[in-house]
């Protein structure tokens, strides 16, 4: 059977096999909406608690984001398989998600949160998911949200609260907003490259 | 000169090749998903599933989610060995072609 096959046949079907591989693999990239999510919820949450001096403005738009989150997370997981790489990612995320919520909510609680504290525990979280994920992904740009959080953190040690505030609005803006519009542009334009060299529908 | 290795044949069909090698990146998929990744009809699909599972290269669950049935594949280890061991024959294969 070996004898009549071309290098050519037997290039095409290691190519088959690295592209398959790939193709698994490739599923923990179309998250460029919950940063959107996120980012429009820290938006709205900032504007709730600055116009409406609600107290409740964070935990209460930071437990809608989380719900929202993970229903239409649950609707896009089921049509997904099972990676530890996706797995992976979802333990980091949620692990900081929590880790922000009951840290947020208890300094609330207790009276001792404020701005500079708040960007200071948002930043830092934030920069260790996307920095243990980015590493994980390979992804540069990720890594370039982790180092502009962490900077949005420190420096919400040392400025004003003036100064404090637009850092914060401008690590979101960034990191939130533009990273999850590129994170769904990128997928949308390889999803249409693997559309178009599809072909192993032949047994 | 070493002889060389034949090809599995239960591995070498195209869409057999592609669903082992899908299946080696996950930990499990569905049949929707592998339909989708491959472009093939559910028939051909569920036929090529059928002669993997009976190679004892796939091991195939189903169970319902939310009331709706969901039929899960996942790689055996006898599966991932077929596969390394094809991809190193593919290899050996081509090594002789670029020489001969």
């Amino acid at each position: 059977m070996t004898s009549n096959l071309e290098s050519q046949e037997l290039k095409d079907r290691l190519s088959l096999i690295e592209q398959m591989i790939s193709e698994g693999r490739r599923t923990t990239e179309s998250w460029g909406w919950s940063f959107v999510l996120w980012g429009v919820a820290y938006y709205v949450a900032i504007a709730w608690a600055t116009l409406g001096k609600g107290a409740l403005a964070w935990p209460v738009t930071m437990a809608a984001a989380g719900i929202l989150t993970g229903v239409l997370a649950s609707r896009t997981a089921a049509k997904r398989p099972e990676t530890t790489v996706g797995r992976a990612m979802m333990a980091i995320w949620l692990a900081m998600g929590v880790s922000t919520f009951a840290l947020m909510l208890s300094l609330g609680m207790s009276g001792r949160l404020d701005e500079h504290v708040s960007v200071a525990i948002i930043g830092a979280m934030l920069g260790a998911a996307n920095c243990t994920s980015s590493i994980i992904l390979k992804w540069k740009m990720q890594f370039a949200c982790a180092l502009v959080w962490w900077g949005a953190a420190v420096a919400a040690c040392f400025t004003s609260d003036t100064i404090t505030s637009i850092v914060f609005l401008t690590a979101i803006f960034f990191c939130q907003i533009i990273f999850g519009i590129y994170g769904m542009i990128a997928e949308s334009s390889k999803q249409k490259r693997r559309e178009a060299g599809q072909g192993a529908s032949h047994a | 000169m070493p002889e060389l290795p034949e090809l599995n044949p239960v591995i070498h069909g195209k869409l057999r090749l592609a669903l082992l090698s899908l299946l080696s990146g996950v930990e499990e998929a569905e049949f929707t998903w592998l339909r989708a990744k491959t472009g093939s009809t559910d028939g051909n699909l569920g036929a090529q599933l059928l002669k993997l599972e009976e190679a004892g290269y796939v091991a195939v669950e189903k169970k319902f989610v939310q009331r709706k049935p969901q039929t899960l594949y996942r790689m055996t280890e006898s599966g991932r060995q077929a596969l390394t061991d094809y991809v190193q024959a593919l290899r050996q294969l081509l090594g002789a072609a670029m020489e001969s």
